[in-house]
């Protein structure tokens, strides 16, 4: 599979320009279809990708391969992609739970660290209530899950188009940037207290992102 | 439209069953083949159905090296493929000649 990836990756350099944009939007577009067969994605990725070079040879357009309308074309592609396999599905998705729990509780374990120990701010524990912190996990979690998806959509639909730069980058900063980041804090910082309260030393909080780190990658080898 | 290109897409998955039972071939080649036949369609067109009929299990893909060098995938006929490719051919005899008849205007009644 990786060594597929890798000889388009090659294989992608000897398109010229135009053929190249087109291709790669197809590539990314059939990419972001995340719950398909790796394996079937990526080698109907390469037939198209050899038949194009051969096309672009004879000097002929992609349009004879892709159609006028190459984003129906790539909506064809995907449509007849045969599905992942659920466990594996279900793997990934324990593999993102996991990455987003381990970095982000590293990242809280860091930052506290830092400001105790470095500047004498903050203190050297935190008390965290079991019933405040699970409702927040289970809420970020929600988030987290909501935005890679929202996410992945607007890139599809950014595949095929030209989106203006300026547009790009006031769009993606406020609805996947201040917008989730304003309602984590509002999180933390409004939910009540409740249920029964652990004190623990910062520094754990980087030991634990950790391991749910490699928790995550586990769930990764497994899929 | 919706049932016209149904009905082209039967016609074409047709085709393609009959050239892949002749031999094994890989995309750009089938493509070429269906234009020699006088088949005119978009080349794009044949992996959309290529990957439909290797879901439905009719043909089997195989990345092989290719004589000059790069890997390609090569398609051949299961046993399922075969069977298919027998009703379709049963089917077109059946329905090609009324319809020949009908559109030249010599019905009998």
């Amino acid at each position: 599979m990786q060594s597929l990836i890798a000889e388009n990756n090659e294989k992608r350099k000897l398109l010229n320009k135009e053929n190249k944009k087109i291709y790669e939007d197809m590539l990314m577009y059939v990419r972001l279809s995340y719950n398909k067969s790796e394996t079937e994605t990526e080698e109907v990725l390469m037939e198209l990708l050899d038949h194009l070079l051969i096309l672009q040879q004879e000097g002929r357009d992609a349009s004879e391969l892709f159609g006028d309308d190459p984003k129906q074309y790539a909506n064809e592609i995907v449509g007849e992609l045969p599905q992942m396999i659920s466990k594996k599905l279900i793997m990934l998705f324990f593999m993102g739970v996991f990455y987003f729990l381990g970095v982000a509780t590293f990242l809280n374990g860091l930052v506290s660290v830092i400001f105790h120990y470095g500047f004498g701010l903050l203190e050297s524990s935190q008390t965290y209530y079991v019933g405040t912190i699970s409702i927040n996990t289970l809420l970020s979690l929600g988030i987290a899950f909501i935005l890679v998806y929202a996410f992945i959509r607007y890139i599809s639909w950014t595949c095929f188009k030209d989106v203006s730069k300026i547009f790009e980058l006031l769009f993606t900063g406020i609805v996947f940037g201040a917008l989730p980041f304003g309602t984590f804090l509002a999180l933390f910082y409004f939910m009540p207290s409740f249920g029964p309260s652990i004190t623990i030393e910062v520094y754990w909080l980087i030991l634990i992102g950790i391991c749910f780190y490699l928790l995550g990658s586990f769930f990764k080898r497994k899929a | 439209m919706a049932i016209r290109s149904q009905l082209l897409k039967g016609i074409l998955e047709g085709c393609i069953l009959a050239i892949i039972a002749r031999e094994t071939v890989y995309g750009y080649e089938l493509a070429v083949k269906l234009q020699n036949q006088g088949l005119d369609v978009s080349e794009g067109s044949i992996y959309p159905i290529l990957l439909r009929l290797q879901k439905e299990k009719l043909i089997q893909g195989e990345l092989r090296k290719s004589p000059s060098g790069p890997n390609r995938k090569y398609y051949r006929l299961t046993d399922a493929g075969q069977e298919s490719l027998l009703t379709f051919r049963e089917n077109w005899e059946n329905v090609k000649k009324p319809v020949d008849q009908l559109l030249r205007g010599k019905e009998e009644i």
